[in-house]
């Protein structure tokens, strides 16, 4: 029977709760005399806040794409997917590396360098993710819902664990220096680089006078999410392959008895979000400028997170989603308290999921868990 | 009998690698419990009548399975040992560790499969006792043959403890929670805050671990409540929420300070819309306490002691024991509850654990447990049957949570110390994999998953570091020296302690790819799991497609 969680939240409760939540919410840093009188002092922080929170929500959002088309697909938590990113991360790292790009002053090595990480870890990604899928997954696509989960986390420290011992191995990569490979790795800010190679100033409004930093990072890595959702978008919606896949998603047999190869659909959509996850791999890596193996954990929260939030198995939602959270994230970060900001995005997550289980855009009802 | 036989064997050989990384004495122990093995694991064998015919049917094999383990040891003693760097031991010493290991095999084995004679109840009773000396037994075993295992199998044991409240949940209930470790900590910091210097309350450390149950129960409750409407992957998503958020509270529990709003900023802030001064004044619940100790943790938390039996703990430490004593005779040494000292902590988790065991099977054999298995198996059907859903989950959640406050109290007063990061989302998952390798909704599952899983994690693992690492730089490294970078990395990776995550991610991955019920499965759970198999086209979809 489903328990409509709903009736028991009478509006009295209601009050008693938004009460608990004003009393004891400054603990975790929702105090709102404070947050009201640091906007009044300073708007325009708001606006760097929001310009932060939209670039990190872009790199969530492409995260979040990879989830929400698997769990779309064959209604599994890819619990591996934010390790998947993570590698992106890494192998991004290990090409600047060994092309020696790392310490390069001239644009052309740059940008090729740059380019070559991209296809290096879109290319790695995709092929870790497929593979993750035909030796953990795919032999369970029958079996009770618990199985494939519980083999989604194993592979999740599988993934994590191979991160680790690649962050340590030095003679590889000279730049990951002794720390060993649990220390977090310095990731080179190849867009500064870049255009100060160029002579530019990598802060766009840094001669209007406004006093805000929109920089061409930030620029790139949402013009990138906006690309590749409407690339995606568009993908799902007039391609063959990308019927194929709607059909997939939609009755899994009947769609096999139209003569789809089912898995050959599924593992393409594996391909497509790993490869996503390497994308994103590369702009978290030149955006935050660090490499660790334990961030696609967290990363891969945020972006499930921002997944359910938007109405899973939503292109669209996945988006706004990310969007979201990467402002939650941010203004956590910057108003509230950053100790609790994984605390608040969780937070977020478990309200969704208990009062609004199909997300902001979901149009599927009922049940889908 | 052939089969039997070839079990034995493999038996024999892999208690004897084991020997491989622990050397010494060891044999004796693996001789012990290989014996124990082989004689649990005889089901293939025909009934025959009699405690000794029934023993003498295993003979052959438990002296097959002592002829293996003797060769591999002395495999062991003659060329391992030289290899990683250690002096092999002498004639004596090897004669005595082996003879007795190759003793205790075969006799615990005869004495076991014996028992196969007797009539069904006896023999159960007789081998729960014969197991039972056995367990009292190996702390003085242990350190008589000075191995220091008791340490490390007293954090297996706190993990069958928390693998057996994991189990009522998800076995029982079919509750998936993946933040179960969130209850650890909460049982684990009441213990702390009210055992402790950290706000000089010292609460007896036997009415604490009761406040540290009866609070972990509270929250399984206050957890629960918002996860009701919810079920499989969704419900797993939220736990796993749950368990981040309760470490990432305790991290960050350091100043705490508590304004009521209205009295503080709502009352002021409106008459000072209206441009009259405030007259309200502030209060305040807390001002800057250290609660939990952030980051830091709680150190040192105090220790059990015994009221009535012994003395009271005086300046001197090392002079004091407890021991159960009548008059001036001392009839059961087992000193005082001390870093050094794992006994009596040994039969301290042990007691709890029965109390666990037996609490565990009361329940699931109780009106409550069949509602749990019920709710599992079609919550709709059970609804309509009249069991209410909220009520037999929220218990469920909270009875769970229960005896993960008895193993979060013990932990803490083991350790003296508790620290946020222990908490974390591995620690649920080791849990989970306690379960899920043993056997869902199998309370020996429960028990064998828990010590294989953290005997192997604890124990094993860094033998096998320190194994590898003499090896290497014994044998292997030198034959490599005109190749440095390929030394380096061997030197550098050979670890098996950084590939734990690794091993426990491919435990669970196989698991599920070959045996998703688990080593020692519940009869019931083994159909469900294979049910899909038999029929793939109407249960499979149905079952995928709830």
């Amino acid at each position: 029977m489903k328990i409509d969680i709903r009736r028991l939240f009478r509006p009295g409760l209601v009050v008693v709760l938004i009460y608990i939540l004003l009393l004891v919410g400054p603990v975790a840093g929702f105090n709102l005399p404070t947050i009201w009188e640091s906007i009044r002092s300073s708007p325009k922080l708001l606006v760097q806040y929001l310009i932060i929170g939209l670039a990190n929500g872009s790199i969530t959002a492409i995260i979040a794409l990879g989830y929400t088309m698997v769990y779309g697909i064959i209604e599994l938590i890819n619990f591996a997917h934010g390790d998947v990113y993570m590698i992106g991360v890494f192998t991004a790292l290990t090409t600047i590396s060994v092309t020696g790009t790392i310490n390069s002053t001239n644009p052309t090595q740059i940008i090729l360098g740059m380019a070559l990480a991209l296809v290096a870890a879109i290319v790695v990604c995709a092929l870790l993710n497929t593979f993750i899928e035909r030796v953990a997954y795919r032999r369970l696509r029958n079996s009770p819902r618990l199985a494939p989960l519980i083999s989604a986390i194993g592979m999740s420290f599988i993934v994590e664990n191979i991160g680790l011992i690649w962050a340590g191995q030095s003679w590889l990569v000279p730049s990951f220096g002794t720390t060993g490979g649990g220390a977090q790795k310095y990731f080179p800010d190849l867009l500064s680089a870049l255009m100060k190679a160029w002579g530019h100033d990598i802060n766009l409004l840094a001669n209007t006078g406004i006093g805000l930093r929109f920089t061409v990072k930030d620029l790139m890595v949402i013009a990138l999410a906006g690309i590749l959702m409407i690339g995606l978008r568009l993908f799902i919606q007039r391609t063959t392959l990308g019927k194929a896949m709607r059909a997939t998603s939609q009755n899994r047999d009947a769609a096999r008895m139209l003569g789809i190869d089912i898995d050959r659909v599924i593992s393409l959509t594996f391909l497509i979000g790993g490869g996503l996850a390497g994308a994103a791999g590369l702009m978290s890596g030149l955006y935050n400028g660090n490499a660790w193996w334990f961030m696609g954990f967290r990363a891969g929260l945020d972006a499930f997170t921002a997944a359910v939030l938007g109405g899973i198995g939503n292109i669209t939602g996945a988006m706004l989603g990310g969007m979201l959270i990467g402002l939650l994230a941010s203004f956590s970060d910057g108003y509230l308290n950053s100790g609790y900001t994984h605390a608040w995005v969780f937070a977020i997550l478990v309200l969704v999921l208990v009062f609004r289980p199909t997300g902001l855009l979901g149009e599927q009802t009922g049940e889908k868990a | 009998m052939n089969n039997q036989l070839r079990i034995a064997v493999i038996l024999g050989i892999a208690g004897g690698l084991i020997t491989f990384l622990f050397g010494g004495w060891s044999v004796s122990i693996t001789g012990l419990l290989v014996g124990i093995t082989i004689g649990l694991t005889t089901r293939g064998l025909h009934k025959v009548e009699g405690f000794r015919k029934s023993s003498l049917q295993i003979l052959p094999s438990a002296l097959s399975g002592a002829g293996a383990l003797l060769v591999v040891s002395l495999i062991q003693n003659y060329w391992i040992s030289p290899a990683i760097g250690t002096k092999p031991g002498n004639l004596n010493f090897t004669i005595e560790s082996n003879l007795i290991a190759c003793i205790a095999l075969i006799a615990i084995a005869m004495i076991l499969q014996g028992l196969n004679g007797l009539p069904a109840n006896q023999a159960r009773k007789w081998r729960l006792v014969t197991l039972g000396i056995l367990v009292v037994a190996y702390p003085f075993i242990d350190s008589a043959a000075n191995l220091g295992w008791t340490s490390q199998l007293i954090f297996a044991l706190i993990f069958v403890i928390l693998g057996l409240g994991l189990n009522i949940v998800v076995g029982y209930a079919g509750l998936l929670d993946l933040g179960y470790a969130a209850f650890f900590a909460i049982g684990a910091y009441t213990a702390g805050m009210l055992n402790s210097p950290l706000h000089d309350i010292h609460i007896n450390f036997w009415i604490v671990i009761w406040i540290a149950a009866a609070i972990a129960a509270i929250a399984g409750i206050l957890l629960g409540s918002p996860t009701l409407g919810l079920s499989g992957d969704y419900l797993a998503i939220v736990t796993l929420g749950f368990g981040e958020i309760v470490p990432v509270l305790f991290q960050n529990l350091k100043q705490v300070t508590l304004n009521e709003p209205f009295t503080c900023w709502i009352i002021p802030g409106i008459q000072k819309l209206f441009g009259s001064t405030s007259t309200v004044s502030c209060v305040t619940l807390f001002n800057n306490p250290n609660l939990t100790g952030a980051a830091l943790g709680i150190t040192p938390i105090g220790r059990p002691w015994f009221p009535f039996i012994g003395q009271l703990p005086t300046a001197d430490l090392n002079s004091v024991h407890y021991s159960l004593s009548l008059g001036n005779k001392i009839y059961f040494y087992i000193g005082e509850f001390h870093s050094e000292n794992p006994t009596p902590w040994y039969f301290l988790i042990l007691a709890i654990i029965l109390f666990t065991i037996f609490f565990a099977s009361r329940l699931r054999d109780s009106r409550l447990g069949r509602a749990w298995m019920a709710i599992r198996e079609d919550e709709l059907a059970a609804a309509q049957m009249g069991i209410d859903p909220v009520r037999t989950k929220l218990l469920a959640f909270s009875m769970g949570a229960t005896f993960s406050g008895f193993a979060g109290a013990f932990y803490g007063a083991y350790i003296r110390g508790i620290f946020p990061s222990v908490f974390d989302f591995s620690t649920s998952i080791i849990i989970l994999c306690c379960v899920i390798l043993g056997g869902i909704g199998n309370i020996n599952g429960v028990l064998v998953g828990g010590l294989v899983i953290t005997t192997a994690d604890r124990l094993f693992l860094p033998a096998l570091k320190d194994f590898l690492g003499n090896l290497l730089n014994t044998t292997i490294l030198p034959a490599l020296s005109s190749h440095p970078i390929l030394q380096a990395a061997i030197a550098q990776n050979a670890n098996p302690i950084l590939w734990r995550p690794f091993l426990f991610g491919l435990t669970l991955v196989i698991m599920m790819a070959i045996r998703p019920e688990g080593l020692i499965p519940s009869a019931q759970r083994r159909q469900e799991l294979h049910a899909a198999e038999d029929t793939p086209n109407v249960v499979g979809s149905s079952a995928t497609k709830k």
